[in-house]
């Protein structure tokens, strides 16, 4: 573990620890979803400062896709009851083509964080407004968010609000808002829950929109982490967002979002920068900074420390192919790999980390990977054809060459020696594989291409963000 | 062609060491004849009940005055219910389970199952149902620590958004979550046959390669386990037969269709003796239902399916190897909310289903006076049950397990 007092400096390279197109690759699948043969070369060449700059900021978005994006999510193209593979969908198509990468990697930071599930809202259009209001806030203030999700029509009905009586309170909410959305456990009593509960009262959708409405409010006196006071949602939100717990408690998430989850930090680690945060109000676009700037973000124990997601295996395997792959398709592949936007199991979000991996997730990326290569697979067909991949940047195929070009794109070189042989082994028997008799020596290479790319995206390194 | 045989016997895939699954190496176990508990092929399917099952109107006290006063708007008539004694009964949506409870003696109700201080967070109690345990970090599960004392085939029967459960982590060798036999396949795009078994060759080479050579416990080295243990029950999977005939018809629900798996991999006779499958949705905060509704859906969900399961299973002789224990991470509040649903509570029935489970409702029927917060007090540590489980059926010391002084609950006939 770094030392608390340099892990959040920003990175300079030294000689001995470069700015190298690994590093590249590492910003660009934790800040985004994944880089481009020409993203890699391009930020290696733009040098760290400037990399780190672009990608913080971010780009407009084309008019083309802005427009065909908000065309798509109109009340026409999804109606309230639109299924829930069109949603994700749209959201997937987003974060194919967006020139933004990391607020909407942001967005689905929050989206795990305010997990809300379609399978029970059956709302496409409150779905939408609650991504938006996400998508607004993802680098944004928190502390507007967690106010704001208090009256998200989505939220008031994942969590019951809106049917929550003056008369007998449900706790659904309250609990959430405690457990999951700002303290974590140990940091309240069932009592206070029970309080806020009342607090949580007199919530509901009119037209669409979530509105207070005073006469079935429970306008009592509510004692809440021993404070008393005629409090409303709002209040409490803000009850949460005061105590120190809260601002460790984001903190800590974004840790495991962007840098690792595979170890617990130090409250070393944590409280420094949960100090800024609370002093910044909360302003999660300057914390994400700190942490992507920092010595920390860029050291070896950060390096593939995280199970790439189902969204960042599939998203980033497409854009490393400068595919096309379709959203629908793509978005209907993801249920198997174990995430379905718009819909997480529970309101604690996914699990991730290890947890992404099981027998049946781990196959169904493998065989993604491979009706994404094969070119023969009805639902993708040749939109991501490895062979064009290679003829664009000119390499020849079926060569020590391809293998190398391969490794550099999706692993920028991380395969151990003995992968790298098994692939080239791999490469020579083929020449001995018995064809069909009406294929052209190209059909026969291309083949070979394709399978050797699904073989590279089969690498345990590969499954690593 | 190259079939399968000759892929399995040419590759690799048989050089794994440590990380086979125990039944890759052995052949099927003895036919079912278990004449006690705790036989060498007992099974067991574990059903969880995810979300914090009502328990109040699953096993409905409908002799007591308070339940109705503390439910007016979803608690089950009197007439409604399905009785099992004199004061309980089953909801009505439960005809299947109260049939195998009246009809064939094989369905035993643990009757206010809870452990103490208990903690109203759905993930923290699952946490602490998973691990039989409460201290803060919890990382193995209950079943996981019982597969190191033996290690049988044992399956994650998962739904399409499912992880692991923690209840497996800690086995020896990583528990296979299938969702489904025709998926549970590695894939490649060979020409030829033999083009296609080097290309799993390398796939599984690799992760074999990395598996013996990364540092244990980091990521590597688990996605690498992963991998090998994935391809090597896939191919074993893959010998099993595509047309189960089941002797009942099972209902399509997403439960059913798990516990059809489980039935067919039990019918395998690769030896499989443990399974999770879970079912999601209740968390019935708002609008719960009484004898109908969403409530009354979920019951029956989960009644049909283990009944279609154990009679089953029952028709090839196997009902005497099978037990089938449900759990929820908790019970609900005894007093319906403004929203007429509950919230989060205490203790809950289990049910336990089998030919050999003791018949009948054991355990103290929870109070509705003397509340705690509103909530049921258990009567029952969960983990004595888990240890009648253990001892008595898995044949597994449940000491090491789940802690001293939690004497097994008597729920199998001795």
């Amino acid at each position: 573990m770094l030392d608390p007092k340099t892990a959040w400096q920003p990175y300079a390279p030294t000689d001995a620890n470069p700015w190298t197109r690994a590093k590249v690759g590492h910003l660009y699948r934790r800040a985004g979803f994944g880089a481009t043969a020409a993203e890699l070369d391009a930020g290696l060449a733009a040098g760290h400062a400037k990399t780190l700059d672009r990608i913080l900021k971010g780009e407009p978005e084309t008019d083309d896709f802005a427009r065909t994006s908000e065309f798509m999510a109109g009340e026409r193209s999804m109606p309230p009851g639109a299924p829930q593979g069109r949603l994700s969908a749209w959201w997937l198509d987003r974060m194919l083509k967006t020139r933004h990468p990391l607020r909407e990697k942001l967005t689905l930071f929050w989206h795990n964080h305010f997990a809300t599930s379609n399978a029970k809202v059956q709302n496409a259009r409150f779905m939408l407004a609650q991504y938006r209001l996400m998508q607004e806030h993802a680098l944004g203030s928190f502390a507007t968010l967690l106010v704001s999700m208090g009256t998200d029509p989505a939220m008031l009905v994942w969590l019951d609000t809106n049917t929550s009586t003056k008369a007998a309170p449900n706790e659904n909410y309250a609990r959430e808002l405690m457990e999951l959305f700002s303290l974590g456990i140990g940091n309240y009593t069932e009592a206070d829950i029970r309080q806020a509960a009342k607090a949580f009262t007199g919530y509901e959708i009119k037209d669409g929109k979530g509105v207070f409405n005073r006469r079935q409010h429970d306008a009592s006196e509510k004692a809440v982490f021993g404070k008393r006071g005629k409090f409303t949602g709002e209040d409490i939100a803000k009850l949460c967002l005061d105590s120190e717990a809260c601002p460790r408690f984001i903190v800590r998430k974004l840790y495991a979002f962007l840098i690792s989850d595979t170890d617990a930090p130090a409250a070393a680690l944590i409280d420094p920068l949960a100090e800024e945060y609370r002093k910044s109000g909360f302003d999660t676009g300057k914390l994400v900074a700190t942490m992507l700037r920092s010595n920390l973000f860029f050291a070896p124990a950060s390096y593939r420390a995280k199970i790439k997601s189902p969204v960042e295996f599939a998203a980033g395997t497409v854009r490393a192919l400068e595919g096309t792959a379709g959203p629908l398709p793509l978005a209907g592949a993801l249920e198997g790999l174990g995430q379905v936007l718009f819909a997480p199991p529970s309101v604690k979000g996914w699990d991730g980390g290890r947890a992404w991996l099981n027998a049946q997730t781990l196959l169904a990326r493998n065989n993604l990977a491979l009706a994404l290569t094969s070119t023969d697979d009805a639902r993708f067909g040749h939109s991501c054809d490895p062979t064009r991949l290679l003829d664009v940047h000119q390499v020849k195929p079926t060569e020590a060459e391809a293998v190398e070009f391969l490794l550099t794109v999706f692993l920028q070189g991380d395969a151990p020696d003995a992968a790298r042989d098994k692939l080239l082994d791999y490469l020579k028997g083929a020449r001995a594989v018995k064809y069909p008799a009406y294929w052209s020596a190209t059909d026969a290479a291309n083949h070979r291409t394709r399978a050797l790319t699904h073989l590279v995206l089969t690498l345990p390194d590969y499954q690593l963000a | 062609m190259s079939t399968r045989r000759d892929f399995l016997r040419d590759s690799s895939l048989l050089g794994f060491g440590a990380t086979v699954p125990t039944f890759l190496g052995r052949t099927a176990l003895a036919a079912p004849a278990a004449d006690k508990a705790g036989a060498k092929d007992t099974v067991l399917v574990v059903v969880q009940l995810t979300g914090g099952n009502d328990g109040l109107n699953t096993v409905v006290p409908f002799t007591n005055a308070d339940y109705y006063k503390q439910r007016p708007n979803i608690a089950i008539a009197k007439d409604q219910v399905k009785k099992l004694t004199d004061d309980v009964g089953l909801h009505p949506a439960m005809g299947a389970l109260a049939k195998l409870y009246t009809d064939d003696s094989a369905v035993c109700v643990v009757q206010g199952v809870g452990y103490p201080n208990p903690s109203q967070s759905h993930f923290r109690s699952m946490d602490i149902w998973h691990a039989a345990g409460t201290a803060e970090a919890l990382t193995e599960g209950w079943l996981g620590n019982a597969l190191k004392k033996q290690q049988v085939p044992a399956f994650h029967l998962a739904g399409g958004n499912e992880t692991a459960p923690l209840a497996l982590a800690g086995a020896p060798v990583r528990v296979p979550s299938i969702t489904s036999l025709d998926d549970f396949k590695l894939k490649t795009a060979g020409a030829t046959g033999a083009d296609n078994a080097v290309q799993k060759g390398v796939i599984t080479s690799v992760a074999n390669a990395t598996a013996s050579s990364a540092k244990p416990n980091n990521l590597l080295d688990f996605v690498s386990r992963t991998q090998t243990t994935t391809y090597a029950s896939s191919e074993k999977l893959a010998s099993i037969g595509k047309n189960y005939a089941p002797k009942v018809p099972y209902p399509t629900t997403a439960l059913a269709t798990k516990l059809k798996l489980a039935a067919q991999l039990i019918d395998a006779g690769i030896g499989a003796r443990l399974f999770y499958v879970s079912i999601d949705g209740f968390d019935t905060h708002a609008g719960q239902g009484g004898a109908a509704g969403a409530h009354a859906n979920l019951l029956t969900q989960v009644s049909e399916a283990i009944g279609a399961f154990y009679r089953d299973l029952a028709g090839r002789g196997h009902k005497d190897r099978l037990c089938v224990m449900t759990f929820s991470e908790f019970g609900r509040r005894a007093y319906e909310n403004g929203s007429k649903g509950t919230d989060h509570g205490a203790g809950a029935p289990m049910l336990l289903v089998g030919g050999k489970v003791k018949p009948g409702v054991v355990g103290k029927q929870p109070a509705l006076k003397g509340l705690k917060d509103g909530n049921l007090v258990h009567d029952t540590d969960f983990r004595s049950v888990y240890a009648a489980v253990l001892n008595q059926w898995l044949g597994i010391d449940a000491k090491p397990i789940v802690g001293d002084g939690f004497k097994a609950a008597e729920v199998f006939a001795r």
